[in-house]
């Protein structure tokens, strides 16, 4: 065995950790709580809107227990979805009773606007989100790992790579007007505007 | 060419790790330098001539930041590498004998072990990544390899 291939035998056992790997340009720009959020997809736009007051209505739509991550926490949550509109009610880790909604619309390649399928609502509750504090804190989150990019903006955008096993996910974060990303490459902050 | 980050990252990050690590000893300062390095990759918006150019590149950035964290005051009360060597995976005890012998070693035998013996850079190479003369390469292998083999002895050949 030749010094080179010891060398590379013993020093493969070095690994880097790979766990959650963050992409950020450094700034500092703090501002207020607006709950706006968008995604991109590669089929066809689809534009959230987080609301945070409770969407009250009950018209007979679907309604079906899931299991999300919520700021960390894996947590069991009920799911109604009307029209392309979501409440979702869930138990935060203090025990108390939180309730959430949502909606959006999903706007197709030809350019066609229609309401968020169940299985794209469902699909976006499990993608990255970016949760603004009272402080002006500004968090990523993304299964049960969150991920403080507050003083990572540069001219108001922060671009952040998430990880989990194979999966990878490239977002785009324009500071209170929104976010957007997808799974092959960052999108253009003159692309979206969420706020 | 220009890969995704993504498909640099994966196809590179245990490069960038290992030539990092070699440089500043510590799993957490190697761990930063390798995410920092692909911040960079990110940020700086270009074509690379080859996956080569690509390859140097990123671990050209990787040893300067690893020598500005390793020169940093914080730096200095780290966990000893001795200890994340306990837990490394090594196929054979020649293996935890040859790491530690090259982590005894100064940074400045370590580096332009790494690059010659991992990474396959000729001295002229490794003069260029390192910003260099080649002299100084060649000298710094040469006393490096004969530490090596005062440590090793039968675990480590007279090769030039």
């Amino acid at each position: 065995m030749t010094n080179s291939e010891r060398y590379k035998r013993a020093f493969s056992a070095l690994h880097a950790s790979g766990e959650f790997m963050e992409v950020k340009t450094m700034n500092k720009t703090k501002k207020r709580y607006i709950p706006r959020l968008a995604a991109v997809c590669a089929a066809a736009v689809l534009i959230f809107a987080l609301a945070a007051t409770a969407y009250a209505a009950d018209l007979g739509g679907i309604r079906r227990t899931v299991q999300v991550w919520i700021h960390g926490d894996q947590t069991n949550a009920v799911l109604d979805i009307q029209g392309g509109e979501y409440t979702l009610a869930y138990t935060d880790s203090q025990g108390q009773a939180q309730e959430r909604g949502g909606g959006g619309i999903a706007i197709e390649p030809d350019g066609t606007e229609r309401h968020l399928t169940e299985a794209e609502i469902v699909e976006h509750l499990d993608m990255p989100e970016v949760e603004y504090g009272a402080d002006g804190s500004v968090t990523v989150w993304w299964r049960g790992r969150g991920l403080d990019i507050t003083d990572s903006f540069e001219d108001g955008v922060c671009y952040v790579m998430l990880t989990d096993g194979g999966e990878t996910k490239y977002v785009t974060v324009k500071y209170e007007h929104g976010y957007a990303f997808s799974d092959t490459a960052y999108i253009s902050p003159d692309t979206f505007d969420g706020g | 060419m220009r890969l995704t980050a993504g498909e640099a990252y994966e196809k590179y990050a245990d490069r960038v790790f290992a030539a990092a690590f070699s440089v500043c000893r510590d799993r957490a300062d190697a761990d930063d330098v390798t995410q920092d390095t692909f911040m960079r990759y990110i940020a700086r918006d270009r074509e690379y001539e080859s996956e080569d150019h690509l390859r140097a590149w990123l671990l050209q950035v990787a040893v300067n930041r690893a020598r500005d964290v390793t020169r940093s005051l914080w730096h200095r009360s780290r966990v000893p590498w001795e200890d994340y060597m306990a837990e490394l995976p090594f196929e054979e005890p020649a293996d935890s004998h040859l790491f530690g012998a090259v982590m005894a070693l100064p940074e400045r035998y370590r580096t332009v072990l790494h690059l010659f013996y991992y990474e396959d850079y000729s001295v002229s190479e490794i003069a260029s990544l390192l910003n260099t003369r080649e002299g100084t390469v060649k000298s710094r292998l040469s006393r490096g390899r004969k530490l090596l083999k005062n440590t090793l002895t039968e675990e480590w050949n007279d090769d030039e």
